[in-house]
């Protein structure tokens, strides 16, 4: 009797669930719906709810101004929990589902190749605010019509590590350093590219650590790099790992620490408090005498109750801009028309500076460098590698 | 709609099997394991490393991940399956994190583009839901026809004895540890082909995914279901995947927030467990023996638990 | 830095890792003594604990110096965590675990997942998914004893979670309640019988070891920050200390807790493999263990009783 009861509420659950979606899909004509792909929930959530935070509030920002080509934009949020599964799982009802126009997102690496592919294959537009594995644009060459959707508004591993590389070697004039990054794929591809750089100038990797993502104890690490006694440490990590290292290291006297663009999140003074003076790092360029980033940081910290925007928020940002950019100039949601117009963005004014997309769909910008004094960040100005040299572009 | 529908078939598909093999190691041999991850992350890295490293067949990486999820079911099965009860969930509990931790170290990203699976000239494109569907339930079919089979054959019957009473078992000349092996490596093969199908629709592999929540669901979808029933488990990985991703089957997941599903998926295990602690369906009926005092057993063990629940 | 300082380094600081497993660990082996079942909601319940003790000592404190009056505020809002704790524990048990006491051994198991679930995420959606720092209360200068660095909140880990401990062994070896408790661990029915009030022991070793987790929330908070699912793997690797020393055994999680935080601190670098195998051989050694001493290291040798 009962499993004939349990049976029954089975079914009938998932026919009132298929209805219950099926009323919700009316086309509506007079909205853009883009779609976007981040964890939600799970470990890594403030990473996905920071991006889909700024690109909700991008959208807003473009809605109150009237919207693009008159129509107005409306963001579908899909968690992928940081997993290939559930990010298909998102992507297939963004794209069959919701019918968006183009996906913003995933917003790390390994759900960031496996929508890649699926982006290609059905011919949809991807931004990925922050999927910064060399690999992720690699996917050009296997579509039908050779056209490229697969884009990204952060710099590659390799772009950032290369610029890191030669500050610190040429500019601040470390010779021996040693690296402590988790075992992950943004982590692990910085402190990678780093190592064979900075070697092939003549410098010296006296130690190189690694850890877990979500390891809260690096004194056994921390220890070790001490007895290897480097002039500097480099730590690209997240937020919460590189706030624990900076505290655990200023205990045991090790330091200073170079750190990547996972330093630009202003929670990192939060957690870390004064341990963050001295440090430098590798981050968002930003345009001299634009007040883009500042508006944008402000308006973030209005719409979320004081939260501050990071880099994964601001390349979130830039990235709903570009993409309503190129619909507006597209005039249509075609996904054809608007993957063009977003290939021929050119010189974007975001809150990351000048933005430029490569044919293979990387971004092509310079890379800022910052000095941390106390609990602010002081920007230097922006670097380019050009024939060996580390240049200051302005 | 109808489209993400066939989704949430393909991945109740992939973990059916799974909850398969679980069902033989927990459902019909009794012993509490927590290491269905592990067995699923070396199907789907086999799958992976040897359809795009090496360059061949999918067809050929499905006894392969069998096998390889066998022998790390058996390395680790000889030494550990003396242990009962949770000493043995606890032990396989560290084999699952071990595996996901080496995988780590080796390469935090994992394997991206594998080439896609082909069946005389046809090729499964993850656009084409419905040959997806056919492709893996057919599988999910053989595996359940066959475990059907294996519970009702003398192994079967042993493996039950062994659950029942490991010291009454063992002197009806029943080789205790014997039956345990073969339960718990054929449970573990299950696991690796269901790694290699999911490999096949995502092409994308992640050490990140299989992390110890896999194992704790899998579990979970054997216990809802019905544990040592083959069509309960079957169920219940439906009803999973159904609760998963039921904020995007309805177009809710901009309406709820975003950890709504799992609160209420925790809510239902609870529920669950208080109003039907064996599952939706139950246990199977035994068609062997003296079926009247068995099933009277059952009945009564039954009645116990539900009064039980009552208080 | 020589090798051995730099090995005493190691083991300061598994140590201090360790006192907090073996805090949590000591609230799981309670309750597997008594019910024969892993609390996998215990983890969350550490986590609820961080949080209730960073909100009142924030609310206490506010921004002010360290000094007396924040060492008192972080030690008032133990006393309140450890408190709500203890009955959030306590109903817990009755909501979701009482109901299964005679089901199968593997419904309380489920449903104490489902609890997890709930209460992470519950936290989750109320306090967000960001991490938040626990201000020390008092000046954390490091201490510098020959070639080794210690810092003050490593001594306070290690004082509290030994005083908490001495305070658990004395109630529970030398109290009539905890005569009760450890009857009730041996045989439920016939304590029963003798009138000990089974319920009521269950319901106190639940608030004990969700006091108990409050406090290991707390203290684990300096180093681990306070976000939803930070009880998981400490959970985790708490309960698999309890197991290295021996389930149920209250000496036995402390040593086990102890025993594993060294073995984090030490293992990757003893054995010359990457630190981010640690975990590796943090659960390899207890696979070992655990084949050759399976009821642990202090744990008694059940027979099973046919």
């Amino acid at each position: 009797m009962r499993k004939t009861v349990a049976i029954l509420l089975v079914l009938l659950l998932s026919i009132a669930g298929v209805y219950a979606g099926g009323s919700s899909e009316s086309a509506d004509s007079d909205v853009y719906k883009i779609g976007f792909i981040g964890p939600l929930t799970g470990d890594n959530a403030n990473y996905g709810i920071r991006c889909s935070n700024a690109a909700r509030l991008a959208i807003d920002k473009i809605n109150a101004a009237g919207g693009v080509g008159g129509k107005t934009l409306e963001l579908i949020a899909e968690d992928s929990e940081g997993t290939v599964d559930k990010a298909i799982a998102g992507y297939e009802k963004l794209v069959y589902s919701d019918n968006v126009v183009a996906i913003i997102g995933p917003v790390f690496t390994s759900p960031a190749l496996a929508v890649a592919q699926r982006a290609m294959e059905d011919e949809i537009v991807m931004i990925s605010p922050s999927a910064t594995h060399k690999d992720v644009t690699a996917q050009a060459r296997n579509n039908a019509d050779g056209k490229n959707y697969v884009f990204r508004t952060v710099p590659s591993d390799a772009l950032q590590a290369e610029v890191a590389s030669y500050y610190f070697y040429q500019v601040l004039g470390y010779r021996k350093l040693a690296t402590l990054y988790a075992m992950n794929d943004y982590s692990q591809g910085l402190a990678e590219g780093l190592e064979s750089t900075f070697t092939s100038l003549g410098g010296e990797i006296v130690s190189s650590q690694t850890c877990m993502v979500g390891d809260k104890d690096f004194r056994t690490q921390l220890s070790q790099i001490k007895s290897a006694s480097p002039e500097a440490v480099y730590i690209p990590d997240y937020t919460v790992e590189i706030a624990q290292i900076l505290e655990q290291g200023a205990q045991l006297d090790v330091g200073p620490f170079l750190s990547s663009d996972g330093f630009s999140d202003p929670m990192v003074y939060q957690l870390a408090g004064d341990f963050t003076d001295g440090v430098v790092y590798i981050g968002p360029a930003q345009a001299e005498a634009s007040t883009i980033l500042t508006d944008f940081q402000a308006a973030y910290r209005e719409a979320y109750n004081g939260d501050e925007a990071d880099s994964f928020a601001t390349n979130s940002y830039d990235a709903v801009n570009i993409l309503a950019a190129a619909i507006e100039r597209a005039g249509s949601g075609d996904r054809t028309l608007v993957r063009d117009e977003v290939a021929a963005t050119k010189d974007f004014q975001g809150a990351n500076g000048v933005m430029n997309f490569a044919e293979n769909g990387d971004l092509v910008a310079s890379q800022g460098v910052y000095h941390v004094e106390g609990t602010t960040p002081v920007y230097v100005g922006s670097f380019q590698v050009q024939n060996g040299q580390i240049v200051q572009v302005d | 709609m109808l489209n993400f529908f066939q989704l949430i078939l393909i991945y109740s598909g992939v973990y059916a099997m799974m909850a398969i093999g679980q069902n033989c190691i927990t459902g019909y041999t009794g012993m509490l394991s927590l290491c269905h991850a592990g067995f699923f992350c070396i199907g789907s890295y086999a799958t992976a490393i040897m359809c795009k490293t090496m360059g061949l067949s999918f067809w050929l990486s499905l006894p392969v991940a069998a096998i390889a999820a066998g022998i790390i079911g058996f390395l680790i099965g000889v030494p550990t399956l003396r242990l009962k009860g949770d000493y043995l969930c606890i032990a396989t509990l560290g084999l699952g994190e071990i595996i996901r931790n080496v995988a780590t170290n080796i390469n935090p990203v994992g394997y991206n583009s594998i080439p896609r699976v082909t069946l005389f000239g046809y090729q499964f494109a993850s656009r084409n839901k419905l040959a997806f569907i056919v492709l893996i339930w057919v599988f999910v079919l053989i595996f359940y026809l066959l475990f059907q089979r294996l519970a009702h054959s003398r192994i079967g019957r042993a493996m039950t004895a062994v659950r029942e009473d490991e010291v009454a078992a063992a002197s009806n000349g029943i080789n205790v540890t014997a039956y345990k092996i073969i339960s718990f490596v054929l449970g573990a093969a299950v696991g690796g082909v269901a790694g290699c199908f999911q490999t096949a629709y995502t092409l994308t592999v992640q050490p990140a995914s299989y992390t110890f929540m896999v194992s704790v669901m899998v579990l979970c979808t054997v216990v809802l279901g019905g544990m040592g029933n083959g069509k309960a488990v079957i169920l219940g990985a439906f009803i999973i995947q159904f609760i998963s991703y039921f904020p995007q089957l309805t177009g809710l997941t901009n309406v709820i927030p975003a950890q709504a599903k799992q609160i209420i998926f925790g809510l239902i295990l609870v529920v669950m467990m208080i109003w039907r602690p064996q599952g939706l369906l139950g246990r199977d009926k035994f068609r062997y023996g003296d079926p009247r005092t068995f099933s009277e057993r059952v009945s009564d063990t039954f009645r116990r638990k539900g009064k039980g629940g009552a208080v | 830095m020589n090798t051995l300082s730099l090995y005493l380094q190691y083991i300061v600081n598994g140590i201090t890792l360790g006192a907090i497993y073996s805090l949590i660990a000591l609230g799981y082996t309670m309750v597997y003594g008594i019910l024969k079942f892993i609390n996998f909601a215990h983890g969350d319940i550490l986590m609820v604990g961080a949080f209730t003790g960073l909100l009142v000592y924030q609310g206490l404190a506010g921004a002010a110096e360290p000094g007396a009056w924040t060492l008192l505020a972080f030690f008032i809002a133990m006393i309140i965590s450890m408190a709500l704790c203890a009955v959030l524990g306590v109903f817990i048990e009755r909501v979701a675990y009482k109901p299964l006491r005679n089901a199968n051994r593997l419904a309380p198991l489920l449903s104490a997942i489902g609890v997890s679930f709930i209460l992470s995420n519950g936290a989750a959606w109320i306090f967000g998914t960001t991490s938040r720092r626990f201000p020390y209360p008092f000046e954390n200068e490091p201490i510098h004893l020959g070639g080794i660095t210690i810092t003050p909140h490593q001594i306070l880990v290690v004082i509290v979670s030994i005083i908490m401990m001495v305070l658990l062994a004395f109630f529970v070896n030398k109290t009539r309640m905890g005569k009760a408790m450890r009857a009730t661990s041996l045989d439920q029915n016939t304590s029963a019988l003798m009138g000990i009030n089974v319920n009521r022991v269950i319901s106190l070793t639940f608030a004990i070891g969700s006091a108990l987790a409050a406090v290991g929330g707390m203290l684990a908070s300096f180093d681990f920050r306070v976000y939803p699912s930070m009880g998981t793997m400490t959970g985790l690797k708490a309960f698999v200390a309890a197991v290295i020393g021996g389930i149920g055994n209250i000496q036995g999680a402390m040593i086990g807790g102890v025993l594993l935080g060294i073995l984090e601190a030490v293992g990757a670098p003893l054995l010359h493999i990457p630190n981010g195998m640690r975990d590796t051989v943090a659960f390899a050694v207890l696979i070992i263990i655990l084949l050759v001493k399976p009821e642990g290291i202090l744990g008694k040798n059940e027979r099973e009783k046919v």
